[in-house]
């Protein structure tokens, strides 16, 4: 079960609110499971419907892990007007190349982290993206 | 030319789960072939049938998109890095 403060749920959803009309994304890091941060993502795409996060962002968030021995806890992205669930695109995209399916997913073990502006109210959930497309809905535990 | 490759993510599978490691190449295709002759798979990996650089692929050359240098036909020099890493991306449509 994905254990996240109030404080980085909120950023989510503040970010989500900041990026509108277009779909926000990020990166949770983690120590020994514990969140340390929430890393914006440029979304290279700049559309309501697609995100495709900066390589360049990923590459230098990649080496500050490597450097402090933090772990990618959670890919987070928003979704402007539908529910916080993966959608088709979201799952082809899990797998490398994109839609092969009966391999590992890209991040094993890494939640992907749904923020939905559908309603007044944001809705935040986390999910595990498994070999086959499967998708299993991760409760958030808010510590 | 000895560069520093880096690789992320699922491309690591095939190159034994490195991260970095050297190899030679004046140029970033002939970088590719080079290390697909010690790691059978790579090129096919991060390359189309066209033999094009794949869309999901990105490759940077230290801090640049190798698609804004010369693609393939980016020249390298000693003590470069060439980053390898897959697309992260998806949304609701």
């Amino acid at each position: 079960m994905p254990r996240i403060s109030q404080a980085i749920v909120d950023e989510m959803v503040a970010h989500a609110r900041e990026d509108l009309p277009d779909e926000a994304c990020g990166m949770l890091h983690a120590r020994g499971g514990e969140v340390t941060a929430a890393h914006r993502i440029r979304n290279v795409a700049a559309s309501p419907y697609r995100y495709e996060m900066d390589p360049l962002q990923m590459l230098k968030l990649e080496r500050g892990r490597e450097e402090s021995g933090e772990t990618l806890f959670a890919i987070y992205h928003s979704h402007v007007a539908s529910k916080a669930y993966p959608s088709p695109t979201d799952v082809r995209m899990a797998f490398f190349p994109p839609g092969e399916l009966d391999q590992e997913p890209m991040f094993p073990g890494t939640y992907y982290i749904l923020v939905s502006l559908e309603h007044e109210e944001a809705d935040v959930r986390a999910y595990l993206i498994t070999r086959g497309g499967e998708i299993t809905e991760e409760p958030i535990e808010v510590v | 030319m000895a560069v520093t490759v880096h690789v992320t993510s699922v491309i690591q599978q095939v190159v034994n789960g490195q991260r970095e490691f050297s190899a030679d190449g004046e140029t970033v295709g002939e970088l590719i072939a080079n290390v697909e002759d010690s790691y059978p798979g790579f090129a096919s990996r991060v390359m189309d049938e066209d033999g094009e650089i794949r869309r999901f692929v990105n490759v940077y050359l230290n801090d640049e998109d190798v698609r804004y240098l010369g693609g393939k036909d980016t020249a390298l020099k000693d003590g470069d890095t060439v980053s390898f890493l897959p697309a992260l991306a998806g949304g609701a449509a």
